[in-house]
């Protein structure tokens, strides 16, 4: 155990000053613009989205970095403002509910350091995006980050110095990687930083960034590395996005997908409706007509065979209210709801991560899971609080595992579950006890067929393949008046969501916990 | 670049296998695929034993079905198609909806395999000849049997062994069956308009008698696995039941407990499904699996289930709309002339299941023009109704940015020329093999006048799988274990598709 401490203690020092001598080059490279042609206004810090009244045409102007005459091109303003993030790509520990570590590839942050520790989205607005990261004592020195004690002045600020990302990134990885929320008609600068794995220094691999279920994609920013390019340690990639459709997504790295998301390298992606930016009293069902005048945001089943939503069959006279969220531009107000509750299912196969941490071939044919994993974590510790952390190979403790799965509602609250699964073995299947599930969206887009009605249906359970989502509702209410006022809820108390597949209840070796967790119920 | 660092990672004797063959694929031209079969609508079938070949070498003894006379004709084209005594999948009967189908099956099977038999999932079938079986009824040892059915519901449909098909389906006994529709929808575009007058490789103008279901191009994927071992013991049994004074009369297969390794597409794992279509190194597994589409071409796909797992196949780039299952339109409870089928990034296909779906790509709301036009540089993008360039805009047919997303259009990505984004520097990252060595299509993108700053140059030869300089998107099984051949990445349930220039020709033949 001493000569393997050495031995860690050796080998960090000797990639930061491989990693040193990369950065003179100016590889490691965080973007995230104050102001685009687009978005030409900087956000203050603490905004709130702007609103959405319909697209308003007007110009963009654009100046070449190298000078000349800037150019003014027609644009559509539908809102939308700078958003960044930026994570690490390599290795980390996590815990498994039955108290074995677990090498993982994997992905961390290295910016909203402190939101993704609290279980928060950790997009930004530029101007929250943009300011020296300040937080932990050890940041700078050469010893490991402590990874945001929340007390720091901005413990959510990018990391852009290349010490300190090495110092962060480095065994920094979570399971499920670095949360990303942004709104329709936002700019999306994802920076992904390659810093090795520190573990596997016989490797030299790349990671990317797929943005699963990105519409009309750009091969160069999909993240396949066959179809594109890939990042190689010491670097950094911004993977730029106009905000797709609303809607549950998720991403993962495409290198070696059978390994690397096997070994943890997939996270969660959600993108809420331009209908949560309508101001209070407006009309929904307007507002959607409003979105028909914009080509980009229309949706004419007639022209399109691949848009989702069109308007309600009928018209409705429901109007926007204070603070209201929904899952997608329904026109109607039916996807409405108050607590996101990003859930991501996947499992870890214990023989594949310990063959990969000691440098030996895996095999895949036998690939088999045996913990099976709500947001990287299995029953009990799907309840437990946020900012779990995992105890490194290098005696360090770093945060591992931010996100519980524990959801707790009050009476009358309606849960929307952002369900994603990016196993890679099998289906899987969760349930819910005492309450009921009202599915509105699958793989990204709302449930309504192309004549406008919803297809919305309810159930108890819900099936899902690996590269899939879909969007439950949970609600405590079991009737609701005209006014959307609930009138008779469900009892207060606790209540599961688990797995029927009875052998997904386990933890390895452990008979009872796995793919399982618990919806608290308060009056 | 991915391949070398697999390979470090791989068993050393598999990778030396897989090494030659992943080079020879390298060097060939690229190639595509259409929805090729045979017509009817009488097909004289057999089924038969051969072996069918993998990407790490193994040549796997496997059933299969094929012609036992020359077909009536091949579709869409007949140049270089042929149908054999045995292939995997069996030969794709297509047909016209309300034709009467027969299907004279000869069992020339090794006589110690016992009956074998098809059944046509969703039609009525009735048969003549043969011996009773369970299913279906059967052929024995060297006989044959007819089965005559009405062609009653387009679209696209399996069929497959009725007997004991635990075995026979996992040694290969399987196909797909197209039924095309009788009074397709007259609304659909004209091919020749959408592709400048060139050849039209579709079997019908529109998958169903409805109007939302035109299509421009099409593909079919019959998804399978196999388990190799199963395969070996029935080899074994066959040779030693020809053996001289042999005296086994059944075949006594272990099935369970089952361990796929080999994941198929068409027959063949990737990178072979990437091959043309009858090509000659792959005798016995004539279909591929390798689309190629123009920006706004609506692309068929036509999926089955084949074996025994389930497969969520992910197409990258945009949505699938599912029209039908198993041949059954889905539509609007309240209009019939909608659509009512889910919208999915991720296909499910479960086993004996099939579906038809349309998927397109565009380049809509990227926010940057993907031709990497410059303004001023004369380039022509006015919108259609739909905001595309089309005929319906003015296009000529031949326009290299036909179907141009128009809002975007001289919008530029790098900051280098007032964009949002600055390109990583080309040392610090790796070049794909099907990278088209920019950001954009086309080679005048590429290769243009204006080359922009922080643009990747590729070494010499590294762009082979995408000479055309197109935008290359994976599809590939999610269930990620499935991308493997026999525990190797890259291999089994994958494939790259190719969003093309629109001046590039998809010949389909290639």
């Amino acid at each position: 155990m001493v000569s393997r401490k050495l031995y860690q203690v050796l080998l960090l020092p000797s990639l930061v000053c491989f990693v040193s001598l990369v950065a003179q080059a100016q590889s490691f490279r965080v973007q995230c613009p104050a102001t685009t042609a687009i978005h030409p206004t900087p956000l203050p810090s603490g905004s709130a989205e702007p609103a959405y009244t319909g697209p308003v045409k007007t110009s963009a102007t654009y100046t070449p970095a190298t000078g000349g005459t800037p150019i003014t091109l027609p644009f559509v303003n539908n809102g939308g403002a700078v958003k960044c993030q930026e994570v690490s790509g390599g290795d980390g520990y996590m815990t498994e509910a039955d108290g074995s570590q677990t090498f993982m590839f994997a992905f961390g942050p290295l910016s909203g350091l402190g939101l993704i520790k609290q279980g928060l989205p950790g997009t930004q607005i530029a101007a929250d995006f943009n300011v020296p990261y300040a937080d932990g004592p050890n940041y700078l020195n050469g010893q490991p980050n402590p990874n945001s004690t929340v007390t720091g002045a901005t413990p959510n600020g990018a990391i852009g110095d290349p010490s300190g990302i090495m110092n962060t990134g480095v065994l920094n990885g979570n399971i499920p990687a670095p949360l990303v929320a942004i709104d329709e008609d936002d700019e999306l600068f994802l920076t992904l930083t390659n810093v090795g794995m520190i573990m596997r220094p016989d490797l030299f691999e790349q990671h990317t960034i797929h943005f699963h279920g990105y519409p009309n994609a750009s091969a160069y920013y999909d993240g396949v590395p066959d179809a594109s390019i890939a990042i190689n340690i010491g670097g950094s990639f911004t993977y730029y996005y106009l905000a797709p459709d609303a809607g549950t997504y998720f991403w993962h790295c495409h290198i070696t997908p059978p390994e690397h998301l096997q070994m943890g390298m997939v996270g969660q992606l959600y993108v809420r409706p331009r209908q949560n930016r309508v101001p209070v009293g407006n009309s929904l069902y307007a507002s959607l007509q409003l979105q028909q005048n914009d080509l980009r945001t229309t949706c004419n089943p007639a022209a399109d065979i691949l848009c989702s939503v069109p308007l309600p069959a009928a018209p409705n006279s429901v109007t926007q209210v204070a603070g209201a969220k929904y899952a997608y531009n329904d026109g109607d107000g039916t996807t409405r709801y108050d607590v996101d509750v990003p859930i991501q299912i996947h499992g870890f196969d214990p023989n594949f991560h310990f063959v990969g941490m000691t440098f030996n071939p895996e095999g895949f044919t036998d690939m088999k899971d045996k913990y099976f994993l709500l947001n990287g974590r299995s029953y009990p510790d799907t309840v437990a609080p946020a900012g779990m952390a995992t105890e490194d190979s290098d005696g360090f403790s770093r945060p591992s595992q931010p996100l519980p799965a524990l959801i707790t509602l009050k009476q009358g609250q309606r849960a929307l579950l952002r369900i994603s699964d990016l196993d890679v073995t099998e289906y899987q299947t969760l349930a819910s006890l005492g309450m009921q599930m009202q599915v509105v969206g699958y793989n990204a887009k709302l449930l309504r067929d192309q004549a406008g009605n919803n297809l919305y249906y309810t159930t108890n359970s819900i099936t899902l393949a690996g590269g899939e989502s879909l969007d439950a509702i949970l609600d405590t209410c079991v009737a609701r008046d005209t006014n959307f006022n609930c009138t008779t809820t469900v009892p207060a108390g606790t209540y599961f969501l688990y797995t029927p597949q009875l052998d997904h209840l386990s933890n390895d070796a452990e008979n009872f916990g796995g793919l399982m967790t618990e919806v608290v119920v308060t009056p | 670049m991915r391949m070398s660092i697999t390979k470090s990672k791989v068993r050393g004797r598999l990778s030396l296998i897989m090494g030659p063959f992943v080079l020879a694929f390298f060097l060939a031209i690229a190639a595509h695929a259409a929805v090729p079969g045979i017509t009817g609508p009488a097909f004289k079938l057999d089924a038969a034993a051969n072996y069918i070949t993998q990407p790490d070498g193994m040549q796997v003894y496997s059933w299969g079905y094929g012609c036992s006379a020359t077909p009536a004709g091949f579709a869409p084209y007949a140049t270089g198609a042929s149908c054999g005594a045995m292939q995997v999948p069996g030969p794709t009967l297509i047909v016209t909806e309300g034709q009467t189908v027969t299907v004279a099956l000869t069992n020339n099977l090794p006589s110690v395999t016992g009956n074998t038999s098809i059944v046509f999932p969703g039609f009525q079938v009735t048969a003549t000849g043969g011996t009773p079986g369970l299913l279906a009824q059967e052929a024995a040892p060297g006989a044959t049997v007819t089965y005559s059915f009405t062609a009653t519901t387009p679209g696209t449909h399996s069929y497959y062994s009725g007997t004991q098909p635990d075995l026979q389906i996992e040694m290969g006994l399987y196909g797909a069956l197209i039924v095309l529709p009788k009074t397709p929808a007259s609304n659909c575009a004209a091919i020749g308009s959408e592709l400048g007058g060139r050849t039209d490789y579709r079997l019908a103008p529109s998958a169903y008698d409805h109007a939302s279901t035109c299509y421009d191009r099409e593909y079919l994927f019959q998804f399978a696995e196999m388990d190799p071992r199963i395969h070996q013991q029935a080899e074994l049994q066959v040779q030693a039941a020809q053996a001289a004074g042999a005296t086994a009369t059944a075949l006594n297969v272990t099935i369970e407990p089952y361990r796929a390794a080999y994941f198929l597409i068409n027959g063949r794992s990737m990178p072979d499904d990437m091959d043309p279509s009858y090509a000659p190194n792959y005798p016995n597994q004539p279909y591929n699996g390798n689309p190629h589409m123009h920006p706004g071409e609506l692309v068929l796909l036509r999926v089955i289930g084949q074996g025994r797992m389930e497969h969520p196949f992910h197409e990258h780039a945009n949505h699938v709309r599912i029209l039908a299952r198993d041949g059954n339109l889905i539509l609007s409870q309240t209009d019939p002339t909608k659509l009512g089928g889910p919208l999915l990034f991720t296909t499910d296909t479960f086993p004996g299941q099939a579906f038809d779906g349309i998927f397109y790509w565009s380049g809509r709301g990227l926010n940057w023009d993907i031709y990497n036009h410059q303004p001023g540089d004369g380039s022509v993008c006015n919108p259609d109704s739909n905001g595309y360039y089309t005929t319906a805009s003015g296009a000529p047919a031949n326009a290299p940015n036909y179907y141009e997303w128009c809002a975007d259009h001289t919008r530029p990505l790098q900051t280098a020329n007032g964009g949002p984004a600055t390109l990583p520097d080309p040392l610090v990252v790796t070049n794909g093999l099907w990278y088209s060595g920019s950001p954009y299509l086309g080679l005048s993108a590429r290769n243009g006048g204006n080359v922009p700053a922080g643009q990747t140059p590729l070494p010499p030869g590294a762009a082979d799988q995408n000479p055309e300089a197109g935008i290359a998107f994976m599809w590939h099984s999610h269930n990620e274990r499935e991308i493997t051949t026999n525990d190797v990445f890259p291999g089994g349930m994958m494939m790259m598709m190719l969003v093309d220039p629109p001046v590039f020709f998809i010949d389909e033949t290639l």
